[in-house]
């Protein structure tokens, strides 16, 4: 009898410690709102450091030998081109070459280089340099791994040098982006690097370990710590040329740091923590609903950056070698096949359910996200079991037996495997969700979730059925990707080893991207990419499904933002970007 | 116990041998190498002018002996992806794997084994249960989950640094100030190491001590007079010291070699991260390179262990049999 009131009294207490203990927790943290919220786009605060991450830490310091996100992220920092394309507008804009002319035939730039800039050890930057990058870039002994994004037709750009401010640069056809293929040559010092270039050891002479004091910029800061697996530490650059409307100089930060942080989840809570104003990449879906508390407290801005440009992909091997003896190849390279594939997959539920709502349809590798280029025209496959089951039965493909897989007329099962990479909550999701899409009409898919370096090992030997994974372009100008559009690319992803076309669909798409790279007029070039767009769409060498919306957090202190969908979607303008208090 | 040592040494040498010859073989035999990475970006051609230029065109063989001959001058090869030799980036991370492991160490000991003896000696009682609770989850809990526990907890309450070695502000420290920056860095990645390991022992050492307390010279030790303490710390905590021991070896071996999982985490720049960082990228002079590393951290741990051992257990270095 006596018992129930201790009962009542302990669970009582129990329930006041935890209430206690929950608002304890909960209130951990947490700083009075500061009020004067920064807004994107915002510049009026000099001074200050901002925090931010890298994934994995620069093997080089050499963005010519190195081309890999930490080491493009070090350069965009640090180094220097004659022109950029701005990354939010996709226009061509003077950087380190103030002005440029093009002569008739579209095949001669002459640039005039800006005048006083200097390298952040004082010496004079000049055409000299200029023309001792593109000597590196294409030295076969330099280790240059970006000499192929500086050719036309195979061919290589001419450059001269008639003074000091004075660069002209021949093309060797004429180039339907222009000057935009410029924005693909980092410059370096020749003062520094020409001795390395001579002696064949270029590819040492910028690495990871190089005194700090030979890193020198030309770029809105410079490198003045290095702690191997843990940071990078940026100063602004006192030699920087770029000032603001005002006449301000540039950069406004005093102070950039880049934390290694290997793991998103770790990313994650520190971006939770305020300890980084902002991550690298953009923030997981599954992600959001973490972070939104946070944006409700004026704690975070969550920026919606648009629709990103480079989509999950679904490709089945067409190298005829590989399914010469076996007997599915009858049917798996088939157009039909991956049209009905295509009718299979839900679109909507897939992006319900791989990217919780943040992502749109797509019908091609051009989303909407790339509005110069995207063609909204392209042959649509709506979800639909019978249209893809008609197509199938078009190849043979019925069930002949009492189990619920297909089979062909010579009684082989309907069953591949794709091949995913580990560590990519999206592909893993997207991976599971095709195998369930495709199993009410058939067709079994195995999936295999791998390492990333072996899946590539299978994609370079053409070793596999399929692969589900990511392909980042480094450009949205259709002519400067001509590696994915072209039969005999390197990123040619369903035959790598392919040197010349083999399908029909694949001579008419080269054809029409080599006009389209070389043809002037924007809207004869948009005109034929969409021609080349309808070919891909109806012949579906790689299939398209939902294109995520990208979204990236960024601490309410950060302003002067000018996103962008491709990577770095945020530090590609880090000149301008502010942060509220000076710490 | 001389030539038993001596003896010792020479296993561990040709342990550090064998471990980095198969770790280099086995990466070369792997599928892909370092330019894999690079087949959407660059040609063909440029990929096979860029393996030749790496050496990695040369027959299996050729590439050995030539590692072989390197190694024999200490000469680590290297490394593909960094284009640094493999003894600096080794050496840089070494260092930091060392100090994270005798902090884990240490604090496993002081904990694992005070915990262990009490638990043993006292079979009955709500303390020893908890203890074993305790040691039990510690075991449990995997380590990836330990660690992001932890550094949500110090993201949390802000009473640590949830990741990273030092501060940003780290440099411009004295080297007092340096130190404490570091230590006040270490609670996270130290627990996350260290409780796992302080569960491990607690256990061992709670049923060696229930066992060695029920030998007949423990009894015959109270029946002169001795009290339970006096027999518990002077007879039976020495004898149940010889499997602890035995587990010290590995302990040290796999906590030097680097705990991938705990320093990917906690951003603390050790060994694990890269060693798998190379593995990852094929880079198969740094994998040999830390192969050689862990294995020589394993093989000194064991032979420290052997040496503690060979004084705690005169049996040891006799080679009587226990």
């Amino acid at each position: 009898v006596n018992r129930q009131p201790r009962l009542l009294l302990s669970v009582l207490l129990l329930a006041i410690v935890g209430y206690a203990g929950y608002h304890w927790w909960t209130g951990l943290r947490e700083t009075p709102d500061e009020g004067t919220r920064v807004v994107i786009g915002e510049v009026n605060t000099r001074g200050g450091t901002l925090t931010s991450t890298l994934r994995s830490e620069p093997r080089s310091f050499n963005r010519m030998t190195h081309p890999q996100a930490a080491t493009d992220i070090y350069a965009t920092l640090t180094q220097g081109k004659l022109v950029r394309v701005n990354r939010a507008t996709q226009e061509a804009e003077p950087s380190l070459a103030e002005r440029w002319t093009v002569s008739a035939d579209g095949t001669m730039y002459t640039l005039t280089l800006r005048e006083g800039v200097a390298w952040s050890d004082g010496v004079p930057f000049t055409s000299a340099d200029v023309v001792f990058s593109f000597e590196a870039v294409y030295h076969p002994k330099s280790g240059s791994q970006t000499g192929s994004a500086l050719l036309i037709n195979g061919a290589p750009l001419k450059v001269s040098a008639p003074d000091a401010r004075t660069v002209v640069v021949q093309y060797p056809a004429a180039f339907g982006p222009g000057v935009k293929l410029l924005d693909n040559l980092i410059l370096v010092p020749k003062h520094k690097l020409q001795a390395a270039l001579d002696a064949g050891t270029f590819v040492q002479a910028w690495a990871a370990g190089a005194p700090l004091a030979d890193l020198i910029a030309i770029g809105p800061f410079m490198l003045t710590a290095y702690e191997p697996g843990q940071r990078l530490v940026f100063a602004r650059n006192p030699r920087y040329w770029k000032k603001d409307n005002t006449g301000q100089p540039l950069p406004y930060l005093d102070r950039l740091i880049l934390e290694v942080v290997p793991d998103q989840n770790a990313e994650l809570v520190r971006l939770q923590s305020g300890q980084i104003d902002m991550a690298q990449q953009q923030v997981r879906a599954e992600d959001i609903a973490t972070l939104r508390p946070l944006v409700d407290q004026g704690k975070l801005q969550m920026l919606e950056v648009g629709v990103g440009t480079d989509p999950d992909v679904f490709f089945i091997n067409l190298k005829a070698s590989k399914w010469a003896k076996d007997p599915r190849g009858a049917w798996i390279t088939r157009k039909e096949f991956r049209q009905a594939i295509s009718h299979a997959v839900d679109r909507e539920a897939f992006a319900n359910t791989v990217f919780l709502g943040a992502g749109v349809p797509i019908w091609g590798p051009v989303t909407p996200g790339n509005a110069n280029w995207f063609s909204p025209n392209v042959p649509r496959y709506p979800f639909s079991i019978e249209r893809a089951r008609a197509l199938l039965t078009g190849l043979g493909l019925v069930n002949r037996d009492a189990d619920e897989w297909l089979e062909d007329e010579q009684g082989t099962e309907v069953r591949f495997s794709v091949l995913t990479y580990k560590g990519n909550t999206s592909l893993e999701r997207g991976a599971a969700v095709l195998r369930d899409d495709l199993r009410p009409l058939g067709i079994a898919l195995d999936v295999s979730v791998i390492e990333q370096g072996a899946l590539q090992t299978s994609m370079v030997k053409g070793d596999f059925d399929a692969i589900f994974f990511v392909y980042f372009a480094s450009a949205l100008d259709p002519a400067m990707s001509l590696d994915f559009w072209l039969s005999s690319g390197s990123a040619n992803i369903w035959d790598i080893t392919q040197s010349t076309p083999v399908f029909e669909w694949e001579r008419a798409i080269d054809a029409l991207m080599l006009k389209q790279a070389a043809a002037a007029d924007p809207a004869e070039r948009k005109r034929l990419f969409d021609q080349v767009q309808n070919i891909f769409a109806e012949n579906l060498p790689a299939l398209y499904f939902v294109a995520p919306r990208i979204y990236m957090g960024v601490n309410t202190r950060v302003g002067g933002l000018t996103p962008s969908v491709l990577r770095p979607q945020l530090l590609w303008s880090a000149d301008h970007i502010t942060v509220r208090a000076p710490q | 116990m001389g030539r038993y040592l001596l003896r010792r040494l020479g296993f561990a040498l040709l342990l550090v041998f064998v471990v980095s010859s198969s770790a280099l073989l086995l990466t070369q035999l792997a599928p892909g190498d370092v330019t894999t990475e690079l087949a959407t970006t660059m040609s063909p051609e440029d990929r096979a002018r860029m393996r030749a230029e790496l050496g990695l065109d040369r027959p299996l063989a050729v590439q050995y002996f030539a590692w072989l001959g390197g190694l024999a001058r200490f000469d680590f090869g290297s490394s593909l992806l960094y284009s640094r030799p493999v003894s600096s980036l080794i050496g840089e991370r070494a260092l930091n794997t060392a100090v994270l492991a005798t902090a884990a160490l240490l604090l496993a000991t002081l904990i694992g084994l005070p915990l262990g003896v009490y638990s043993g000696s006292q079979p009955r009682g709500m303390g020893p249960a908890a203890v074993r609770v305790f040691s039990v989850i510690g075991l449990s809990v995997p380590p990836l989950v330990g660690s992001l526990a932890l550094v949500l907890i110090a993201a949390r309450t802000g009473w640590f640094p949830v990741g990273g070695m030092t501060s940003a502000t780290g440099v411009e420290l004295s080297w007092a100030g340096w130190i404490a920056d570091i230590a006040s860095h270490m609670p996270v990645p130290v627990l996350a190491l260290a409780l796992p390991l302080a569960a491990s022992l607690e256990r061992l050492q709670s049923q060696a001590i229930a066992a060695a307390r029920r030998e007949p010279f423990v009894a015959a030790s109270r029946a002169r007079g001795l009290s339970a303490a006096g027999a518990l710390v002077r007879h039976a905590w020495p004898v149940s010291l010889r499997p602890v021991l035995g587990l010290y070896g590995v302990m040290i071996g796999s906590l030097f070699s680097g705990s991938f999982v705990v320093e990917v985490v906690t951003s603390w720049p050790g060994l694990g991260r890269l060693m798998y960082d190379a593995l990852k990228a094929r880079d198969l002079y740094l994998v040999a390179g830390c192969a050689a590393s862990g294995a020589f951290f394993l093989a000194a741990g064991a032979w420290i262990a052997d040496i503690l051992l060979a004084i705690a257990d005169p049996r040891t270095r006799t080679g009587e049999a226990s």
